[in-house]
């Protein structure tokens, strides 16, 4: 067993390289809704029990399945009518289950990347050579629903194996989402390739605030105002990320969906912000500062106190 | 392709279009033909209330369900705590929908009708409609169940309560939504024809069995008093005041898109009947009733409605 993932030296949150983000924005905020499937009857997994209770898990199974038929639409529609696209963190499979949600998430201009195949497949403890199949298949169910190209990954459920970065980067992924350590991109480092970090969130994340948190909707509206004014003070001194994680079985819910949209009007009302998809993020960040950043680490962060 | 010490981990049998079982067809809500209710109402409110028994010595295998004995036998804590609910709880919420001329679904453990028959006659005095829920909160639907034993647990729990409250009883509840994958067939089996354990709509649709065609109805769980007040712990009025934000995304979908849609308060006599919470669920009622075009019917009705508007 490793003691650390390995993949990032330490960095200091002073003295890094500035970041300016396109336009001059100071925080590029980014929607990550992840769409799922979870199947009723998965395989076994000796890590990781995919059902609370023994399948079928109705009660689990519909909860989910209540977001690709209703929740998904609902949160759409908001995001749409506050000019926010998303990037989809993607059971690729869906694209065959339910090809009018890629449809419309294409009409939106939204960008696709993986999450897996299923919710329900995991990747703790598989080999090499299993990890490349899903990725060979995240790739061509991507590009055959949509054409997009695949650039962005996070292990499903978040089961990655220790070695899922360094394929990641062989396989030619340029950013992953497996990490939360850090409110900016960071360089990883990987066998071969190269591979970004770009922030994602389970603090601002809707599964970890509704359903571990218990948070009420008013709550969560207050929690994403105020991570948004922190980033956004702190950007102005250097630019930041905000990754707002979404599950339409939970925020599309009718009780829910208004405290999206009132944090969506909030942020969208500040000057400022590159309403920014992860693709964007991870090549604006590619082409201009990844090289700043390695220099920096290979100079043992210098720059100082402020 | 190797690589994976897991038996069929690179097999996907239900990768296709569609969901991976064969019940009902995936379905995109806003892509449904819009259904009126009765008067052109907006909202259908359907009040659902769980009328449950928790044995002392239930099992907690193979789950445990909300409102389980959660401390070591003999837990008088729980035991009685749920007992609240059959004695004085769901008497206080019978008062608190009376004085507003409501009704609700009693969705109803079998043993209930059985031990407390004085509790049975209040019920359909205040004619509320009675659907099948099962014996009791131990007596869980789950894949281990024999097919023999699964049916006699319905049976005897529909034949029960139509015992007690006549052909009237249609609607199926599963004690905490737990089901093998059986249960829909045994259910259509013993002439029951709507069904409200899968939470993954606002809306009814058709579901197929073995035994005929059963319609699925939205039973509220994430929006439930159970899981908001008792599984989350939150405050009572983050509980009434989520009911009425739900309440509003849905009257204004329905206003946008010509066809009703349906609120469902799912409550709990030994949680919402507790005497620091009823008036939080008076306040609520009041609230939603003050709107035109809501309509407070019981689940048989809004499938009733809901199949005349859509010749299912």
């Amino acid at each position: 067993m490793l003691a650390e993932p390995g993949h990032y030296d330490y960095a200091p949150y002073t003295g890094r390289p500035r970041i300016v983000w396109p336009g001059g924005a100071r925080i590029a905020v980014w929607l990550a809704p992840n769409i799922e499937h979870y199947e009723l009857e998965p395989p076994d997994n000796p890590r990781k029990t995919p059902w609370p209770r023994p399948v079928p898990d109705v009660l689990n199974y519909s909860h989910r399945d209540y977001g690709n038929r209703v929740g998904f639409w609902r949160m759409a529609d908001v995001m749409a009518r506050h000019g926010v696209r998303g990037s989809v963190s993607l059971n690729v499979a869906v694209c065959d289950h339910y090809p009018e949600i890629i449809e419309r998430c294409c009409e939106l201009g939204w960008e696709l990347f993986s999450h897996g195949t299923y919710n329900t497949r995991y990747f703790y403890g598989q080999s090499e050579d299993y990890q490349r199949a899903i990725i060979a298949d995240s790739r061509a169910t991507i590009l055959k629903y949509s054409g997009q190209s695949l650039d962005g990954w996070l292990t499903p459920a978040i089961t990655n194996d220790e070695t899922t970065q360094h394929v990641l980067a062989e396989e030619g992924i340029k950013y992953t989402l497996d990490m939360v350590h850090d409110d900016q991109p960071t360089p990883l480092k990987v066998r071969n390739g190269k591979l970004i970090s770009i922030p994602y969130s389970l603090e601002v994340n809707d599964v970890p605030l509704f359903q571990l948190r218990n948070t009420p909707p008013d709550r969560y509206t207050a929690i994403i105002k105020a991570q948004f004014d922190q980033l956004y003070a702190e950007g102005a001194d250097n630019g930041t990320v905000m990754c707002m994680p979404l599950h339409p079985f939970l925020t599309g819910q009718p009780q829910r969906i208004a405290a999206l949209d009132e944090a969506l009007a909030y942020i969208t009302a500040h000057d400022g912000v590159w309403l920014a998809t992860g693709r964007e993020i991870a090549a604006w960040f590619t082409e201009h500062y990844y090289d700043a950043f390695v220099s920096w680490l290979a100079a043992g962060t210098p720059g100082g106190r402020r | 392709m190797s690589g994976t010490d897991i038996p069929n981990y690179l097999d996907y049998p239900w990768r296709r279009r569609g969901l991976d079982h064969d019940r009902f067809p995936h379905r995109n809500l806003p892509q449904a033909a819009p259904v009126v209710w009765p008067g052109k109402a907006r909202v259908a409110l359907w009040i659902a209330v769980h009328v449950g028994h928790y044995p002392m010595d239930m099992p907690k295998l193979p789950f445990m369900v909300p409102g389980g004995m959660e401390r070591p036998y003999p837990s008088y804590w729980d035991y009685t705590q749920r007992d609240y609910g059959n004695r004085i709880g769901i008497y206080r919420l019978m008062r608190a929908l009376d004085a507003r001329g409501l009704r609700a679904t009693a969705l109803t453990n079998a043993v209930v009708a059985a031990r407390y028959p004085a509790l049975a006659s209040e019920i359909a005095a205040s004619k509320w409609e009675v659907a099948a829920a099962g014996m009791d909160m131990g007596k869980l639907h789950h894949g281990g169940l024999p097919e023999a034993e699964e049916r006699a647990l319905v049976q005897e729990a529909v034949g029960i309560l139509r015992e007690a409250f006549g052909p009237a009883v249609r609607g199926w509840h599963s004690p905490d939504h737990s089901q093998s994958m059986r249960t829909l067939d045994l259910v259509a089996e013993a002439g029951l024809d709507y069904v409200a354990d899968w939470v993954n709509d606002d809306m009814p649709y058709p579901v197929g069995t073995a035994a005929g065609p059963l319609t699925a109805m939205p039973l509220a769980w994430d929006l439930s008093d159970q899981h908001l007040l008792l599984q989350q712990h939150m405050a009572t009025e983050d509980f009434t005041d989520q009911a009425f934000r739900a309440f509003q995304t849905l009257y204004a979908e329905a206003a946008a898109t010509g066809g009703g849609r349906i609120l469902t308060l799912t409550l709990t006599p030994w949680v919402m009947g507790q005497p620091h919470r009823i008036r939080a669920l008076g306040t609520l009622l009041d609230r939603l009733l003050a709107h035109a075009g809501v309509w407070p019917a019981t689940g048989a009705e809004i499938v009733d409605a809901w199949r005349a508007g859509t010749g299912r």
